[in-house]
């Protein structure tokens, strides 16, 4: 009976619980990177998430229907700069975009664009003027995505796709 | 039947008394002592005598049982008309099995095995553990586990953040699930006055219908001895910090603490009993701090030598903050992590709620004579809850449940026992989220056993009717077979049941309609009751070689239209709704060993669980998946030690990651094994006592369900003074 009880002490006490996950964590499947915030926050901000797109969004549906994570959810965004991290599928994603979203309830679909502005993406690290690609892998995260989100330049979703009803 | 009944001539009766007590002589308190094959049962009292009355004159036999002692069966010669005295002596025999069972057929058995799994956790157990509410005590039964206050048994109810029970709660026999999640409210009863609980395994519905679908939770509170009692228990603690600095929360060290008095006096005839207690604790993580006060009284009266009537009531009250979720990424100062499960999100700051929740019962029992005895009870059970859940706002319910029940209990020959009944329940509800309805349920049901030599059968069955606000009825039937098999003199049996279960949807899950993980929740007022057929084998040996008695069951359940959430898109997007979708299946294997190599000293029990699970979709072709929330091993290993006035132990409690959970995509589906280690020491001198208890020493940190951090480790130190 010790043996046992000295066997069960020891698989509780080696026994790994929940530990502490830096944001761009080793084990992480996705991305992660540092947002550097610009601008005034408005008043109505409710959230800024980052959302990631294997295509380029065509339309307004493609905005929220091929979004990952479907639920995303806020960045810290009242200091000056925010690491954050991304869990995503495997795969090369066009479109990494952070997202300002206004107070209100958002119903996952087209008419959430009335609530959300695109506040800045990550971008070609040789040509900025271009959307930055990642590939992400099933191994470690895809780190070193920075970039900026201007509150100063919050751009509807208009500006990048087509929404025929809203 | 009732004619054979008829009662027998005074004449022909007599009274029983005298004293259970050990070998040294000392009293047993709370030891039953019954006349099998009748109605005629007692308990000893505080200085270990008993006295029954209407015992039939000529050769009687009877036995006296109590917990840790092996049960004594002896035949007495009674004289009518007069008082026959009969001193009992049990042996210290810590492999017994619990003595009375009266969970499993509604009706009082002593010595005899049930046909079901039955498991017991007396008032010793819930002592040591030095817990606060009752589902504490029960956490470390074989084969339960409770998730974030769902108790799940042998894996039965999976985790619907309260929205219903598959588990029926009874107090004192009392239907106690609530009247409009159907859920259970583990801190209506101080646990200072629950003498035990019994927990049946498996479907239930044939004798207690809806909600006995995975088992049955009864608590037993204690009687009220005669003369003056006075009980005060306080206890104080302090929870454990978290292990990683970045997980830091607060600068000072949590703390909780509280007090519980009861006073009783009793006569032969009457009986009441008052306590009431409050505690407070700051909680182990951030916005975790509550308040509870509560209530409790029973009283007894010996109406006649016949007839004795109970009443019992109960009220909580708590007002306690809720953390509802832990901090993601972003949602607080996370520190750069991930998630930090000691924080909230900082929108959900200032989340709390009122809850309060009372009960008052009666029951009245009759012994016509000692072949034919009729029970009557009535009940109304109240929960009021007002949730403050920023930034969304505030919900509210007040929900009633009625209940009454009328049954007799008959012994037409001392191998027969048949049980007839009726019961109504009426349920209404109040509430902005659950708006306002009510439900009926009218049942009638009958069991019969028969012993043949060492077989003892029975069958029974329960019809019940639904009615949702005054509609049509529907109705549901719960058939069950058993029996057992005695393969020796000294306990070893072999049992087997097959019984069908029922839920009918509680009215929250019928008409809820709220917003959870950002999705509106839409109601379903078509819900049809979810039903399960069980079944059961299972064999507990005699001691073997005096230090080891081996218990083991397989068990099959194949579950029906179970409701679970499901996610919908219609054209304003994503909902939730709960719908009859699931095939479940639920199979396994629950083992214990029960030794005691150094009797009277050293006590261990190793208790395994093992649940493979199937769930299917209809409409669904891909392959079945497991159930949600169902861990696939869950082993207990608990062991005792006493040295005169000093008791010490341990639990160790190991719980599999669970494979899969409800709603995945929206929830942080982080989830680890439980692993968690709890050391108790007790010392008693006279009429003090004191319990300390050290709850997962080695705080180890991990969640049962998504988000919710669950206890750290909790040092309690209580004193129990009784007069």
């Amino acid at each position: 009976m010790r043996k046992v009880w000295f066997v069960l002490v020891v698989l509780a006490a080696c026994g790994r619980g929940l530990e502490p996950e830096p944001i761009c964590a080793p084990d992480l499947v996705g991305l992660c990177g540092t947002l550097r915030f610009r601008g005034t926050v408005p008043d109505s901000t409710d959230a800024v998430f980052i959302a990631a797109y294997l295509t380029v969004p065509q339309t307004c549906n493609d905005l929220i229907n091929n979004r990952r994570p479907i639920v995303p959810g806020s960045v810290p965004y009242t200091d000056s700069a925010a690491a954050y991290s991304v869990a995503l599928d495997p795969g090369t994603y066009h479109w990494v975009v952070a997202v300002w979203k206004k107070l209100g309830t958002l119903t996952i679909s087209p008419q959430d664009t009335a609530l959300l502005r695109v506040a800045g993406y990550y971008r070609n690290p040789v040509d900025s003027t271009q959307r930055g690609v990642v590939p992400i892998s099933s191994g470690p995260a895809a780190g070193g995505i920075d970039f900026v989100v201007n509150f100063d330049s919050l751009r509807p979703a208009t500006d990048f796709v087509t929404c025929t009803a809203q | 039947m009732l004619l054979a009944a008829t009662p027998l001539p005074a004449a022909a009766q007599g009274v029983l008394r005298g004293t259970v007590h050990t070998k040294q002589g000392e009293a047993i308190v709370g030891a039953s002592v019954a006349i099998p094959g009748t109605t005629l049962s007692t308990r000893t009292d505080l200085q270990g005598m008993y006295r029954i009355l209407l015992v039939p004159a000529g050769r009687v036999r009877v036995h006296a049982g109590a917990i840790g002692y092996a049960f004594a069966d002896t035949t007495v010669a009674l004289t009518g008309g007069d008082s026959t005295t009969l001193d009992l002596t049990l042996r210290a025999e810590p492999l017994e099995l619990p003595p009375l069972d009266v969970v499993s057929t509604k009706v009082a058995r002593f010595g005899d095995r049930p046909a079901a799994s039955v498991v017991q956790v007396p008032e010793r157990a819930i002592d040591e553990r030095a817990v606060n509410t009752v589902d504490e005590a029960v956490d470390k039964a074989a084969g339960v586990q409770m998730l974030n206050g769902q108790i799940n048994i042998r894996g039965s109810t999976g985790y619907v953040q309260g929205l219903n029970s598959r588990v029926l709660l009874l107090v004192d026999g009392v239907p106690m699930n609530q009247g409009d999640r159907g859920g259970i409210s583990w801190d209506l009863l101080p646990v200072d006055q629950i003498e035990r609980v019994d927990i049946l395994k498996g479907a239930g519905s044939s004798l207690y219908g809806s909600a006995a679908l995975g088992g049955v939770v009864n608590l037993t509170t204690r009687d009220v001895p005669e003369g003056v009692h006075v009980r005060v228990r306080l206890t104080g603690g302090a929870y454990g910090n978290p292990p990683k600095d970045v997980w830091r929360f607060r600068d000072g060290t949590g703390l909780e603490g509280g007090g519980d008095v009861s006073a009783s006096y009793g006569t032969a005839t009457f009986g009441g009993r008052l306590a009431a207690g409050a505690r407070h604790s700051d909680g182990y993580r951030e916005q975790d701090d509550g308040d509870h006060w509560q209530i409790a009284g029973r009283a007894r009266w010996q109406a006649s030598p016949r007839t004795r009537v109970d009443m019992s009531g109960a009220w909580a009250d708590d007002h306690y903050a809720v953390p509802l979720a832990w901090c993601l990424q972003g949602q607080c100062d996370d520190r750069g992590q991930a998630f930090q499960p000691f924080k909230v999100a900082t929108a959900a700051l200032g989340s709390w709620t009122d809850s309060r929740k009372g009960y008052i019962a009666a029951q009245a029992r009759t012994v016509v004579s000692e072949r034919l005895a009729w029970q009557a009870r009535a009940s109304w059970f109240r929960t009021n809850f007002f949730d403050q859940r920023p930034p969304n706002g505030s919900e509210f319910g007040i929900a009633n449940r009625f209940g009454a029940e009328l049954r007799a209990e008959a012994h037409p020959d001392s191998a027969r026992t048949v049980l007839v009944g009726g019961e109504v329940t009426f349920s209404d509800v109040t509430s902005d989220i659950f708006e306002n309805h009510s439900q009926s349920e009218f049942a009638a049901y009958g069991e019969s056993e028969q012993v043949l030599g060492v077989v003892r059968l029975n069958v029974g069955t329960r019809i019940d009717f639904l009615a949702v606000d005054g509609g049509s009825l529907s109705a549901v039937v719960s058939p069950r077979v058993g029996g057992t098999v005695a393969t020796d003199q000294r306990g070893g049996t072999l049992r087997a049941s097959l019984g069908r279960g029922f839920r009918a949807p509680s009215i929250a899950e019928r008409f809820v309609h709220t917003f959870a993980e950002g999705l509106e929740v839409i109601p379903n007022p078509n819900l049809q009751p979810e039903t399960a057929w069980s079944t059961e084998l299972g064999y507990t040996t005699a001691p073997l070689f005096r230090m080891l008695r081996l218990d083991a069951a397989l068990f099959w359940t194949e579950a029906r239209e179970q409701i679970e959430p499901r996610l919908i898109v219609d054209s304003t997007g994503p909902k939730i709704q709960l719908q009859n979708v699931t095939r479940a299946r639920i199979a396994g294997l629950d083992a214990a060993i029960l030794a005691a190599p150094i009797p009277d000293r050293l006590t261990a029990t190793l208790s395994y669980t093992y649940l493979s699970t199937r769930r299917q979709i209809a409409g669904d072709t891909s392959a079945p998946g497991p159930l949600g929330f169902r861990p696939k091993h869950l082993l207990t290993l608990s062991a005792d030690y006493s040295l005169g006035v000093v008791r010490v132990g341990a639990d160790f409690r190991y719980v599999s990651r669970v494979e899969r959970i409800e709603l995945e995509p929206f929830v942080d589906a982080r989830r680890v094994p439980v692993k968690v280690l709890d050391l108790r020491a007790g010392w008693k001198q006279g009429p003090v006592e004191l319990r300390l208890l050290a709850a997962n020493v080695l705080n180890y940190i991990y969640n049962l369900v998504p988000q919710t951090l669950a206890p750290v480790r909790t040092i309690t130190l209580t004193a129990v003074w009784s007069h």
